[in-house]
């Protein structure tokens, strides 16, 4: 049996007598996968947004013949973001302090110039800057779009009433002045009361015209109004708290920490047994003892990543969803499972060495969990430097990787990818440098 | 010929501190060779670059071809959370040793060790001492480097290490080690090294030794 071998199964065998420690070293990383997965959709869903009122908006408003119930259409919005009712002093100084993130205002004349119908009412938005204001602008259009569809329908019915106007006669009001109406179809019926003449044919082919455009209008104008509308399809996805990005983190996250903890601790722990002199004068090389543990850590992860992978999956097939499950893509997730592992093991082990002492080890491994997590957390998009230093680490490759391989149609680009960044080695060479560390 | 092991010029710094400075030391066949010295002196230093346990910052450390090298440090060098047998089979696996379970079946009757599975952190110091020296013997080494051997022993158990030492000489092997006790340097060692602040300040026969301390107690 080959020497790292032997290692291996010598660190297999202690931390199976260590049951308490492998429960703690599973069951922490997963609570904090669910807590980050609850604060960040928590955090994403509710922005404290202020709402000025200078117009005083009564609580119901009636247009064109519709009644509009304001405070519902306001509270409607509110399952989004966090509305409060604040004065424009207050609004802006909130504003200022970052306790809001961002104010709208409905300015005075806001009611008037809508129920004139002639102009569109503007409503104001001041946004603060940094990365949740582009969701919040998102929340606001949402509003917007939610009450001008409202007001579409009430635009569209008043306009119709017009067209009914036009075509039948009678008596209506335009811009608060009252107006009588002849209407086609009277017209129509005082032209054929006439003699027929060319020019009374002519009149009546463009009323007959007329009156067919007129009676198309309604639908003309809805789809103007709508020219793509979005129609909620039946059918279930996942939970926010199983999805894809989610499941990939969770396996991320529990693999990051696992494998840097087994392998600072482990490795530093040979020096705490006093054996890494034995082990060294020519038993087994600093490579081989490095090796190791990193093995150990692919060993871990390979395990307990596939067990969360396939708890994921009952999960799913229980709740009726498809796609995704794990057992699809098995052969791929398993060696993504032992790179991640392995690559991170490596980034342990140099820990291990450097910190020398295994409490020293872990606490400089758990220290460094959780930058290099929340780091793989923030989109490249929005903090480039974060995206480059997360770059430079494996757990962002590793959820990568899992991403891909567990839902993507062709996987192998990216998978390619992001196996050969993990199975790089670099931190597995500089922590063979290290090692040298634990001799003295 | 050459010695089954010599430190050429062979000194230790741990950083900007000098823990042993050149020494030149040759162990031949049958020797045993005290290294004695105040806490400090250097000797487990000594012994750890011998071993190949530590690579030294200067000069070399030579082993005539063949030869096999056990270590025992002052410090029990072994895995807590394995027991006695576990760790032995382990190290007489690494060893190379063709039988690993029969091996450490002997040396754990041998050493009077326990054989049940728990773990050897929970053993008496004197049994992990013993384990300690079981280890080193794995892999039927030519010279046994021993750092305060006796420390934790009872006196059956450092007569029988005292006698395996003999039988290893007898057999053309030889043994070095480290004490702080001048009956067991006197009983078994033939030469003797003499270490003080990192230096090796005599190395000579055991009469010259008794010479020497004879001057320093009359002086």
């Amino acid at each position: 049996m080959s020497r790292v071998l032997l290692l291996l199964r010598k660190d297999l065998l202690v931390l199976r007598r260590s049951p308490l420690l492998l429960g703690i070293l599973l069951a922490y990383p997963l609570a904090i996968a669910v807590l980050v997965g609850l604060v960040a959709s928590y955090g994403s869903s509710k922005p404290r947004v202020a709402f000025v009122d200078e117009d005083n908006l009564p609580s119901t408003l009636v247009l064109g013949g519709n009644r509009f119930h304001v405070d519902r259409t306001i509270n409607a919005v509110s399952k989004n973001v966090k509305l409060v009712r604040l004065s424009a002093d207050e609004a802006a100084r909130e504003l200022r302090n970052g306790r809001v993130v961002a104010v709208v205002t409905v300015p005075p004349g806001f009611i008037a110039t809508l129920r004139g119908m002639v102009h569109s009412p503007q409503l104001e938005l001041q946004l603060s800057t940094g990365t949740i204001s582009s969701r919040v602008e998102q929340q606001v259009q949402a509003l917007v779009y939610s009450l001008n569809r409202q007001l579409q329908r009430a635009y569209i019915a008043s306009n119709l009433r017009y067209v009914t106007l036009i075509l039948q006669g009678g008596d209506g009001s335009f811009l608060g002045a009252p107006i009588t109406v002849l209407g086609i179809e009277k017209a129509q019926a005082l032209l054929r009361s006439m003699p027929p003449t060319a020019r009374t044919r002519t009149l009546l082919d463009f009323l007959h015209d007329a009156r067919l455009a007129l009676a198309h209008t309604g639908d003309a104008l809805r789809s103007t109004a709508h020219p793509i509308e979005l129609v909620r399809a039946p059918g279930r996805g996942r939970s926010q708290l199983l999805s894809a990005s989610v499941e990939a983190y969770a396996l991320g996250l529990t693999i990051t920490f696992l494998a840097l903890m087994i392998a600072a601790g482990s490795l530093a722990a040979e020096r705490d047994e006093n054996v890494v002199g034995r082990l060294g004068r020519g038993l087994v090389g600093l490579g081989q003892l490095v090796w190791s543990k990193v093995a150990l850590a692919a060993a871990v992860a390979l395990a307990l990543g596939l067990a969360i992978a396939l708890s994921f999956g009952l999960i799913i097939q229980i709740g009726g969803v498809t796609g995704g499950e794990p057992w699809r893509r098995l052969p791929l997730l398993l060696l993504g499972l032992a790179l991640a592992g392995g690559s991170l093991g490596a980034l342990g082990a140099l820990l291990g060495a450097l910190a020398r002492e295994a409490r020293s080890a872990s606490l400089v491994a758990l220290l460094v969990v959780m930058p290099i997590v929340f780091l793989g957390l923030i989109p490249a998009e929005v903090v480039p430097p974060a995206g480059w230093a997360s770059d430079a680490l494996p757990f962002a490759h590793s959820v990568r990787f899992f991403r891909s391989s567990l839902y993507d149609l062709s996987p192998w680009g990216e998978v390619a990818r992001q196996g050969l960044w993990l199975l790089g080695g670099i931190f597995g060479g500089l922590a063979r440098v290290g090692a040298r560390r634990l001799l003295v | 010929m050459t010695p089954l092991l010599a430190a050429r010029g062979a000194g230790r710094r741990f950083g900007k501190t000098s823990a042993l400075e050149p020494v030149e030391l040759e162990i031949w066949d049958g020797d045993a060779v005290a290294l004695v010295g105040p806490n400090g002196a250097g000797k487990s230093t000594l012994l750890a670059l011998l071993a190949g346990a530590l690579e030294p910052s200067m000069g070399r450390v030579e082993r005539r071809k063949g030869v096999r090298v056990g270590w025992a440090p002052q410090r029990p060098a072994q895995y807590g959370r394995l027991s006695a047998r576990e760790n032995l089979e382990f190290f007489a696996r690494l060893e190379g040793e063709h039988d690993a379970r029969a091996v450490a079946e002997r040396l754990l009757a041998d050493f009077e060790l326990p054989g049940e599975p728990a773990p050897s952190a929970n053993l008496s110091v004197g049994n992990r001492q013993r384990l300690n020296l079981a280890i080193s013997l794995l892999g039927s080494p030519d010279v046994l480097l021993l750092d305060e051997p006796t420390a934790a022993l009872d006196p059956a158990q450092r007569a029988r290490l005292w006698e395996r030492a003999a039988a290893l000489r007898e057999a053309g092997g030889a043994i070095v080690f480290a004490t702080q006790n001048l009956e067991e340097v006197e009983r078994v060692a033939d030469r003797v090294a003499v270490l003080r602040d990192g230096r090796l300040v005599f190395a000579g026969t055991q009469d010259e030794y008794d010479r020497l301390q004879d001057e320093s107690l009359s002086a």
